[in-house]
């Protein structure tokens, strides 16, 4: 098809425009022990995206799956934080299977090949009113 | 040099100018700005009037409530009778996104089939909130899901010096020595904001931030302005044109959050800008001879460096403590002081590099400033902790 056959085309202009209020966005907030999963391919990605990144479905009414068992990558403690967030602030960069995120950890105890999981209920910033895990170590849990 | 070396965008830098860099200037950021403009339209002997186009970087002017329009403020205040004007954001590479639009406006023509004079000016005014209140506005530009954890870029910059130096093996102190080598090239730097000298120490003793960074690993916040004049390169050298020549300008985006980076030590923008710019300009990075470096974390230069190709991977560190990156070295990297000890005013980091290179090319430094015989200079400023990355090529 040609730019200028799809100009005429009976489909080209609602398929310009994008739905409006109400409809399901792909910036979902989810807790932070939950990543996204494409309902077609299984794919898995904890950074909201608006398309699966292996089969380009819509993400908007993707499901969401809970992380299980991961490993540390990397750790740091944060000594300067936002107004709201706690100081110190532990912090690990972590691998579940293909997802790898960064969460906070309960303590500033885990390096880096530990194996951790979610844990508890805590406010991660003082000003937002809901509720996540924290990282923890297997061991420990 | 090597003998592939193009002129890909056909622009010339007429003329730069810039402020201090200081932690509070007590000017307004229009003040700035236009303090930067004046200094370089005289540079380039160029009159107001005759600037086609004026791109402003400013990264936070909203979010500190500073003021709005700045563009269009600053045209009036300098009398660009009619010039087309607009305000560039791209973050921490706000600096160097300005520069790369007003190389695309020459290069297009799309303002005026006349146009051939550009002004680009970035300035930042930090001091205008508290710490906390910066802090906060800069946290912003992560990735929501990482903001929910209170994620700050220094959060990141500790997880990759962390990585760096358990992966490669390194000693705290290689950090340190890119803390030590930048302040200390900035001492004799009269726009820079830290002109003391630190030793390797000073940097080992401060305080911590984000483990295992400390206070001297970090860039500070800070108020400035920085600008430059852009023309057109003549045709033929019958044409009065001067100046350091834009040999190849090159922008890329990676992901937005860090933490889907395969590796925490690879960073995708950094390395792509690299090759586009490389290719562009016609240069390999042995090419270089003087290279401004976004090293917001001491961290920064040493991963930048090797995504960049100047070091093979897990190896800057020990250039760097074998002294090659000073001013004196095989690579001088930073030589105004780098982010680190020049300072970090978000609009116009990226221009103060093209200022400071520009200065080095055309050999306007004192000795002890100077990398002499430099012809082919190299910026990178990066957005966040690598979600953008622009690159350029100067050759003098």
């Amino acid at each position: 098809m040609t730019g200028s056959d799809r100009a005429h085309s009976d489909r080209s202009l609602e398929e310009t425009i994008a739905e409006g209020s109400g409809a399901p966005g792909f910036d979902r907030d989810i807790p932070a022990d939950r990543a996204f999963a494409c309902d077609d391919c299984g794919r898995r990605w904890y950074y909201d995206r608006r398309r699966c990144p292996d089969c380009g479905r819509s993400s908007a009414d993707a499901s969401t799956v809970p992380l299980e068992t991961g490993e540390v990558v990397a750790t740091t403690t944060v000594e300067t934080t936002p107004p709201d967030v706690r100081a110190p602030n532990h912090l690990a960069l972590a691998r579940f299977d293909e997802v790898q995120l960064i969460a906070q950890a309960a303590a500033g105890d885990l390096s880096p090949g530990d194996a951790v999981r979610f844990e508890g209920s805590h406010r991660l910033r003082e000003s937002r009113d809901r509720t996540d895990p924290r990282l923890v170590a297997v061991d420990d849990a | 040099m090597g003998s592939n070396a193009t002129d890909s965008t056909g622009v010339r830098v007429a003329g730069v100018g810039m402020t201090p860099f200081e932690s509070d200037s007590g000017r307004s950021l229009s003040d700035l700005a236009a303090a930067a403009a004046e200094r370089a339209l005289d540079d380039a002997a160029v009159d107001p009037a005759a600037v086609d186009a004026l791109h402003v970087g400013n990264a936070l002017a909203e979010a500190l409530d500073e003021s709005a329009g700045l563009a269009n403020a600053l045209a009036a205040a300098l009398g660009l009778d009619g010039a087309s004007a607009d305000r560039i954001e791209n973050t921490s590479a706000t600096g160097a996104s300005a520069f790369h639009r007003g190389v695309e406006t020459l290069r297009s023509g799309v303002e005026s089939s006349e146009a051939d004079t550009v002004l680009v000016v970035g300035a930042e005014k930090m001091s205008a909130g508290d710490t906390r209140d910066v802090t906060e506005a800069i946290s912003r530009l992560v990735h929501r899901r990482e903001y929910a954890q209170g994620i700050t870029l220094p959060s990141f910059g500790g997880l990759a010096a962390g990585a760096y130096l358990d992966r490669y093996d390194a000693p705290r102190e290689a950090l340190a020595a890119v803390a030590a080598k930048n302040h200390g090239n900035a001492v004799d730097n009269p726009v820079a904001q830290f002109r003391k000298p630190i030793d390797v120490e000073d940097a080992l003793d401060s305080p911590v931030v984000a483990a295992p960074l400390r206070l001297y690993d970090c860039c500070p916040m800070s108020d400035g302005a920085a600008a430059v004049v852009l023309t057109r390169a003549g045709r033929d050298d019958s044409e009065d044109r001067t100046g350091p020549r834009v040999a190849g300008i090159a922008s890329a985006t990676g992901t937005h959050a860090v933490a889907e980076r395969p590796d925490p030590l690879s960073i995708d923008s950094v390395r792509t800008a690299g090759e586009r710019v490389f290719d562009r300009a016609g240069v390999r990075p042995d090419d270089v001879d003087v290279a401004c470096i976004h090293d917001a974390f001491t961290v920064l230069e040493l991963i930048e460096l090797e995504e960049l190709g100047f070091y093979e991977t897990g190896t800057a560190w020990e250039a760097t403590l074998d002294g090659d990156t000073a001013l004196d070295g095989e690579l001088p990297v930073n030589p105004g002081g780098g982010l680190k000890a020049r300072g970090h005013p978000l609009g116009a980091t990226g221009l103060s590099q093209i200022v400071e290179l520009v200065w080095q090319l055309r050999g306007d430094l004192p000795e002890n400033r100077r990398v002499d015989g430099a012809e082919t200079a190299f910026a990178i400023n990066v957005a966040g902790f690598g979600n953008n990355s622009v690159c350029t090529v100067l050759r003098a």
